[in-house]
């Protein structure tokens, strides 16, 4: 057998072992229970929510708003990170400020966020944007500081404003962290995406799971569980690998 | 991760006025009414909020409940990741079989377990305290397991050499080596803890700063709301300093 | 050499030992004596498996033909009695621990009482020159210093057997041969029997009673032992003296063939 397959095999045999022994549970003695069902049922309830369209409304919305709010932190962080990178005096100046604001949890700003805009996807993606900002600044900051000298030499002895040296330096020459930076955000984004739907925000993946919960439907409410740690999964792993694609085109960051 | 090295003396005054500017944008845009006093209240109507809240008790009990939850969610969730996440990191058997399926179980947002804790405990604080255990474990579990994964293999072989007991492995080269791992899941398992306990206490209405802030959103009173969050990212930073300086103190070792 | 190397049983014995790794023959069915209180230094080209054969007497690698026996016993594993110094003594002290608590590490491992490790720590950390240095962390230490550290604690188990592995290989010519007369004077008062790593023919004949060439690529013609030749120089060694003596340089010319190819 091929090594790869065996790994994968060893990898499923636990999870499997478990969901049989809940498979055997939730049928019998767990019947009646509020809180758990069989994972076959889970899985049509899965199905269920796919064909009805359901399923893809909630995923689409959740996704939506988390990217969206990575979007316009990412895109707050990148200026600001980078002129406090490369201007050491505005970054040492800077970090009281920063180191103050930062600690701020971002679900601390759900209610903020609700009483201005209500519920829906503003709400949820500005609580995002502030969720991922701060991660992002620290990290672009410093991808900036780490730019070579000697290409912010090259840049003004070409005599290049200011937003071409960005364009056409800095940002590529920051551009691998930028990739490491991203896959951090990317699952921060997904995560308080989901949280702020399960608190507040009636749309999405955690108000969908929210709902199942309190319509007492554990096969629906484990089936949403189960989708929402396999998007999470998977949009890890496509931000990994778009990461270490960037990396060995763009050569390793640090 | 390595923050900027301390800010040094001269530049303390510039700091300030930086922090000083961005207190004088914020009285300016509530005053200025350039965002509705119903958003942003100006920043002694906060001040105020502030100082009533925790003189008169209410806003200082709250904030007591979040931080003893978050506390004590921390705590159940570092003994059982650093257990669990030893046990398993010391073993590359048990990592071939379990290590799969923590992976997939990491992304998963801890807040996504509430609906099924509700299920099981009901809206009360022990629901509250289980999602934020659960939650918090497992950045410790993980960050563990890969701190007895990655033992020097040149240590391994010091201890085999001087016929090291099991036990004293764990205790004397082990765990030592992974504890710059175990101090920077600790450091994140805070974090998860004090976000999930205030949404806990958003969704099961359980006294604490994040109820506070819910109640204080719903009654349109934007003092109290800010005043809630100054509350919250103070908890926060002290938590994290805390901890760091706590983490730099054990690993003195490192920076000779 | 004041002891003279004792007879009877050798202390350690390999009997037709061969190595495999990565389907490669390391090192053809080798069989050869140490005997007790000798120096043996083991010379070679690169990939010879000089540090394999040391790490199959240490009990680190299994071999894949014939035993390593230690005292007429087989080895299963690494053993107390057979101490091992690595080339890359950085990351075989814990970086965490004192000099003082990297040797205690040797006396804990032994069970030996609290109150007794004390004086031994201070006793062998004075013997390797270190007492000066007992508090300091492995990364305040330098190159030269971190090593004696490492065989200090060594000395503190008290071995039969000192394995060397390449020790002085990462260090400058002037801490090298400090330490090189160091250690010499240390396992003659030990009465210790060394096998000793390098790829320095030099230091292999300066330290040596008893010099072992490898071959790389062992074949049935030419097995992995090419030479094994006795340093017969007269008189206690000196870095300046003998390295002038005639015989010293005959030995040098007659073994420098070995370690091409």
């Amino acid at each position: 057998m091929p090594p790869r397959l065996t790994v994968i095999l060893k990898g499923l045999a636990v999870p499997l072992l478990l969901l049989a022994a809940l498979e055997g549970y939730a049928r019998g003695p767990g019947r009646d229970s509020d809180a758990l069902a069989p994972p076959s049922k889970a899985l049509l309830a899965l199905g269920q929510a796919a064909a009805d369209g359901s399923l893809w409304g909630a995923t689409a919305f959740t996704l939506g708003s988390a990217a969206a709010g990575l979007a316009i932190g990412f895109a707050l962080a990148l200026l600001l990170g980078t002129w406090l990178g490369l201007s050491a005096r505005a970054g040492r100046w800077s970090f009281l400020t920063v180191e103050l604001l930062r600690p701020v949890p971002s679900v601390a700003l759900i209610p903020l966020a609700m009483l201005v805009f209500g519920f829906g996807a503003r709400m949820e993606f500005s609580v995002v944007a502030f969720a991922v900002f701060w991660p992002l600044l620290v990290l672009v900051q410093a991808a900036a500081r780490q730019v070579d000298p000697r290409l912010l030499e090259v840049a003004a002895a070409l005599q290049l404003g200011p937003a071409a040296r960005f364009a056409k330096i800095v940002l590529p020459a920051m551009l691998p962290r930028l990739f490491v930076a991203l896959r951090l955000a990317v699952a921060i984004a997904l995560v308080v995406a989901v949280t702020v739907e399960i608190a507040a925000n009636p749309h999405g993946m955690g108000y969908a799971i929210m709902l199942a919960q309190q319509s007492l439907d554990p096969a629906l409410m484990l089936a949403w569980l189960f989708w929402i740690a396999l998007v999470g999964f998977a949009v890890n792993a496509l931000a990994l690998w778009l990461q270490q694609r960037a990396a060995r085109r763009m050569g390793a960051a640090g | 991760m390595n923050r900027v090295n301390r800010v040094a003396w001269r530049d303390t005054v510039p700091s300030l006025l930086v922090l000083a500017a961005l207190l004088a944008l914020w009285w300016l845009a509530s005053h200025g009414q350039w965002v509705s006093r119903v958003f942003l209240p100006t920043p002694e109507a906060t001040l105020a909020s502030l100082r009533e809240g925790l003189a008169g008790g209410e806003l200082l009990q709250q904030t007591g409940q979040t931080v003893l939850r978050m506390l004590q969610g921390w705590l159940l969730a570092c003994v059982a990741g650093v257990a669990l996440g030893a046990l398993i990191g010391i073993s590359p058997a048990a990592r071939g079989w379990l290590q799969p399926m923590l992976e997939f179980v990491r992304p998963l947002p801890a807040s996504a377990v509430m609906p099924l804790a509700i299920s099981i405990f009901g809206l009360g604080p022990n629901m509250v305290l289980f999602v934020v255990a659960f939650g918090a474990m497992w950045p410790v579990l993980l960050a563990t397991l890969h701190g007895f994964a990655h033992v020097e293999p040149r240590l391994r072989e010091v201890a085999a050499a001087l016929q090291l007991p099991a036990l004293d492995f764990v205790r004397k080269v082990g765990l030592p080596s992974a504890l710059p791992d175990v101090l920077a899941g600790m450091r994140l398992s805070l974090t998860v803890s004090l976000i999930v306990a205030v949404v806990g206490e958003m969704i099961a209405s359980q006294p604490g700063l994040g109820q506070a802030v819910l109640l204080a959103a719903r009654s349109f009173r934007a003092s109290e709301l800010f005043a809630g969050i100054v509350l919250l990212g103070l908890v926060g930073f002290a938590a994290n300093a805390l901890l760091a300086a706590a983490e730099r103190r054990l690993l003195r070792w490192q920076r000779p | 050499m004041t002891v003279a190397p004792g007879g009877g049983e050798p202390i350690l014995r390999f009997d037709g030992v061969a190595i495999h790794l990565g389907g490669r023959e390391i090192l053809s069915p080798t069989t050869v004596d140490v005997r007790r209180g000798e120096f043996v230094c083991i010379i070679g080209p690169s990939g010879c498996g000089k540090t394999t054969l040391l790490r199959a007497a240490a009990g680190f690698v299994a071999p894949s033909a014939g035993r390593v026996l230690r005292n007429g016993q087989a080895v299963h594993g690494p053993s107390r009695e057979a101490a091992f110094v690595f080339q890359d003594y950085g990351r075989a002290l814990l970086p965490w621990r004192s000099v003082a608590g990297n040797v205690g590490l040797a006396l804990e491992a032994a069970g030996v009482p609290a109150a007794e490790r004390a004086p031994r720590i201070a006793q062998v950390l004075q013997t390797v020159g270190l007492a000066a240095h007992a508090g300091k962390f492995p990364l305040q230490l330098s190159g030269g210093m971190q090593q004696r550290a490492q065989i200090a604690r060594c000395l503190a188990q008290q071995p039969a057997l000192l394995m060397m592995d390449e020790p002085f290989g990462a260090l400058d010519a002037m801490t090298r041969e400090s330490l090189q007369d160091e250690v010499s004077r240390l396992v003659r008062e030990r009465g210790l029997t060394v096998l000793f790593v390098t790829h320095d023919l030099e230091e292999a004949i300066y330290l040596g009673d008893r010099v072992i060439a490898l071959r790389a690529n062992p074949t049935a013609a030419k097995p992995s032992v090419a030479a094994i030749v006795d340093i017969g120089i007269p008189g206690p060694r000196s870095q300046l003296e003998t390295k002038e003596h005639p015989e010293y340089l005959r030995l040098r010319r007659e073994l420098y063939q070995y370690l091409s190819h």
